[in-house]
């Protein structure tokens, strides 16, 4: 009876197998900033979704139905890394009965693999914080480390499809190429920003890129919520500093933020550390004008 | 100046010379930092009630039809007994990995505070498999339902449902075999599974010891079949509802083909047949882009009923019962909310139920109907971080327990930690 079964069942799989479905390669992101990229860098050759909107923490999602059944179709994934989707998307993989996106296989693809990380080597003692011994994973506000990001993504979606190799190149250098002339514009504008203070380790690649200190960080460990007596140390170490920004997510305790702006009257932004689904090198952009904006008060 | 030297390295690195360095499968952390992962999951309970310590026994007692008669010498044991006082409950150590590129294996041993080690779990799984299908085998929880395939420390409450713990049992389904799952390719989720297993189990699919047969003198009762004994089919179906909203259905049956018990009240008497058990699962997740949670809620509830069809096989006192039709009928239920109602915060309610159909026929007559027994639940949890949890329970239960109302209250401070690798964030 099982062997009846078991045959009924490949059979009922075959059937319904997908025929000639290869027009367009199918690549999930797991966050907005990745399905911008893996968008320009596929141009029409790819169609492209992600797994979560930019206004979720990715380090805190589930691995839900929807994304199984994403990644069940996929061709490739295109992960952050570092950890940062350590909870959900290895569960999510397994789950979803697709021998081509498994980690080490071409159809897998981690973004910071393949540039220098901030803060990578700590040790992995939680006692500080929900660290990533593998580094920092936010690099996506890097316009830079994001331009090299695109070189090797396209080197891997020409290993998939072969007839895209020279296409992706091209739309990797024009990516890179844009953003590099568009970075030494902004740490022009930027040259006497502040500084900022930061609600979490994710805006600091970008800081770093600009030049622009950061001043300290409203979490006290990463992914440990602020406590009184941390801002207390906050407040008591940047007052007498004169002027400086504070930078928060969408998402974060808005409290601690609106408190600390309050006492040390500086103003306070919520930019969101991804760009809008669907966004494009355009929205990417707009994103970051928006932290060059924020970083210099009026 | 560290910072500077890196930016300036990072700058003047040509893009050309980025693009011809991507070739290789670059280094990847997701599960390949450590292999094997390794986790320890820490599980303690401060625990009271209003009778004596003696609610979780009382809860393992409930009338029904696998509580029939008193089994003997039959304790109810596990995760969530716990007696007045301090209690360190079972400490979970889950190992897993990837073995080659065909598979990945998982254990997890549990370890109680006397030193007594189970083995909960120890199951490969494919990961190459073409067409959506996926092959589990070992031994390992089901995945039929919602709940089955957790373990304590993922339960959102201290203690198991009464639905499972009086029809399948306080660990869920769990058995050695094998497991089809098959994933087609379409723009819902769907998932239909389907396993073989052994047998072994305390509730759906119980044979006779060879002992306690010698011990009464019982005869009649059929040797042991061949395994496997146990055959289940699951369904899990989730609508695409965009990114904040998440609903689950699911439907599941198990069928065991041999099923054997021997009660020695009033006298001694064995029975012989086989069961069943059908059931329907349904999750909903709302995903409110909160701090630490705040604003999210799950809904959950699960509904199971269970058939024993049995004959009289043996009896000491009247031989003339033997070949006599028992037809057993019990159902259970649970409905359960979770909502982060500040970061890192959130509160549980559950109600459960068993035993609202909960008879025992001769296939036509009614020979027995017991009472049903239900719980409700209030429980708060608090997570310093992501690897922490303190929760406090309090629980109040109208039980049947050999025909008499007990009504029994309990309270619960349990902490949880978690060192190790980073478990998994299911739905």
């Amino acid at each position: 009876m099982i062997r009846k079964m078991t045959l009924a069942v490949t059979l009922l799989c075959t059937v319904a197998m997908p025929v000639g479905a290869m027009a367009q390669l199918k690549v999930v992101a797991t966050t907005t900033s990745m399905a911008m990229l893996a968008r320009e860098v596929g141009g029409e050759r790819v169609r492209v979704t992600a797994l979560a909107p930019p206004d979720r923490d990715a380090h805190y999602l589930a691995a839900k139905p929807g994304m199984i059944r994403d990644l069940r179709r996929a061709d490739l994934v295109v992960a952050v890394g570092a950890d940062l989707e350590v909870g959900w998307l290895p569960a999510a993989i397994r789950n979803a009965a697709n021998p081509a996106i498994q980690p080490g296989k071409p159809g897998y693809f981690e973004a910071t693999g393949h540039v220098p990380l901030r803060d990578a080597g700590q040790a992995a003692d939680r006692s500080q914080g929900d660290v990533h011994p593998a580094g920092n994973p936010h690099v996506q506000l890097d316009p830079i480390r994001m331009g090299r990001i695109a070189g090797v993504l396209a080197d891997r979606l020409g290993q998939i499809d072969g007839g895209g190799q020279a296409a992706f190149r091209e739309n990797a250098e024009a990516f890179a190429a844009h953003l590099a002339r568009r970075v030494e514009e902004w740490q022009r504008m930027t040259r006497n920003a502040p500084g900022a203070l930061l609600y979490h380790k994710d805006m600091d690649y970008l800081l770093e890129r600009l030049g622009v200190p950061i001043l300290g960080y409203v979490e006290p460990l990463p992914g440990v919520p602020p406590t009184a007596r941390h801002i207390r140390s906050l407040v008591d170490r940047l007052q007498d500093r004169g002027n400086g920004v504070i930078l928060h997510r969408s998402f974060d305790s808005v409290d601690a933020v609106r408190r600390l702006g309050d006492t040390l009257g500086w103003p306070a932004t919520a930019l969101p550390v991804d760009p809008p689904l669907g966004a494009d090198r355009a929205a990417y952009v707009a994103l970051l004008e928006r932290y060059v904006d924020a970083l210099q008060p009026q | 100046m560290h910072r500077t030297i890196a930016a300036t390295l990072l700058v003047a690195m040509p893009v050309s010379v980025a693009l011809a360095q991507g070739s290789s499968l670059d280094r990847v952390t997701s599960g390949t930092d450590f292999n094997p992962k390794i986790s320890v999951i820490f599980d303690g309970v401060y625990y009271n009630d209003n009778v004596d310590g003696e609610g979780n026994e009382l809860l393992g007692e409930v009338d029904g039809i696998s509580h029939a008669h008193g089994h003997e010498g039959e304790h109810s044991h596990g995760h969530g007994s716990a007696g007045p006082g301090f209690n360190l409950r079972t400490t979970e150590i889950t190992l897993s990995g990837s073995v080659d590129h065909l598979f990945e294996a998982f254990a997890n041993i549990a370890v109680d505070s006397d030193g007594g080690v189970a083995l909960e779990e120890a199951y490969f799984i494919s990961r190459g498999l073409p067409a959506g299908l996926m092959v589990k085998g070992g031994k390992f929880l089901s995945d039929i339902g919602t709940i089955n395939n957790q373990h304590p420390h993922q339960w959102d409450f201290v203690d198991q449902n009464l639905a499972y713990q009086s029809l399948i049992g306080e660990h869920g389904l769990q058995d050695t075999g094998l497991q089809l799952r098959w994933l087609p390719a379409l723009d819902t989720y769907l998932e239909v599974g389907f396993e073989a297993l052994q047998g072994e189990q305390d509730k759906l699919g119980t044979l006779a010891d060879e002992d306690e047969i010698e011990a009464d003198g019982v005869t009649g009762l059929d040797d042991r079949g061949d395994g496997p004994r146990l055959f289940t089919v699951f369904t899990k179906w989730s609508p695409d509802l965009g990114y904040s909203h998440t609903l689950r259905l699911g439907l599941f049956g198990a069928y065991a083909t041999q099923h054997q018990e021997i009660h020695d009240d009033p006298a001694v008497h064995a029975l012989e047949g086989d069961a069943w058990l059908a059931g329907t699962d349904w999750v909903y997740g709302y995903d409110a882009a909160g701090n630490y949670g705040q604003g999210d809620l799950k809904l959950q509830a699960e509904y199971l009923y269970a058939v024993k069809d049995l004959e009289v096989a043996y009896h000491e006192a009247n031989a003339a019962a033997v070949g006599q039709t028992r037809e057993l009928r019990q159902d259970g239920f649970y409905a359960q909310a979770v909502y982060g109602f500040a970061p890192r915060w959130d509160v549980a309610v559950r109600y459960d139920a068993t035993g609202w159909t909960n008879e025992k026929t001769d296939g036509s007559d009614t020979l027995e109907d017991w009472d049903s027994s239900e719980r409700g639940t209030l429980a708060v949890a608090f997570r310093p971080s992501h690897f922490s949890m303190i929760r406090l329970q309090a629980a109040r239960s109208s039980l049947s327990v050999e025909g008499e109302r007990e009504p029994v209250n309990q309270v619960f401070l349990q902490y949880q930690l978690s060192l190790g690798s980073h478990g998994a964030h299911t739905f």
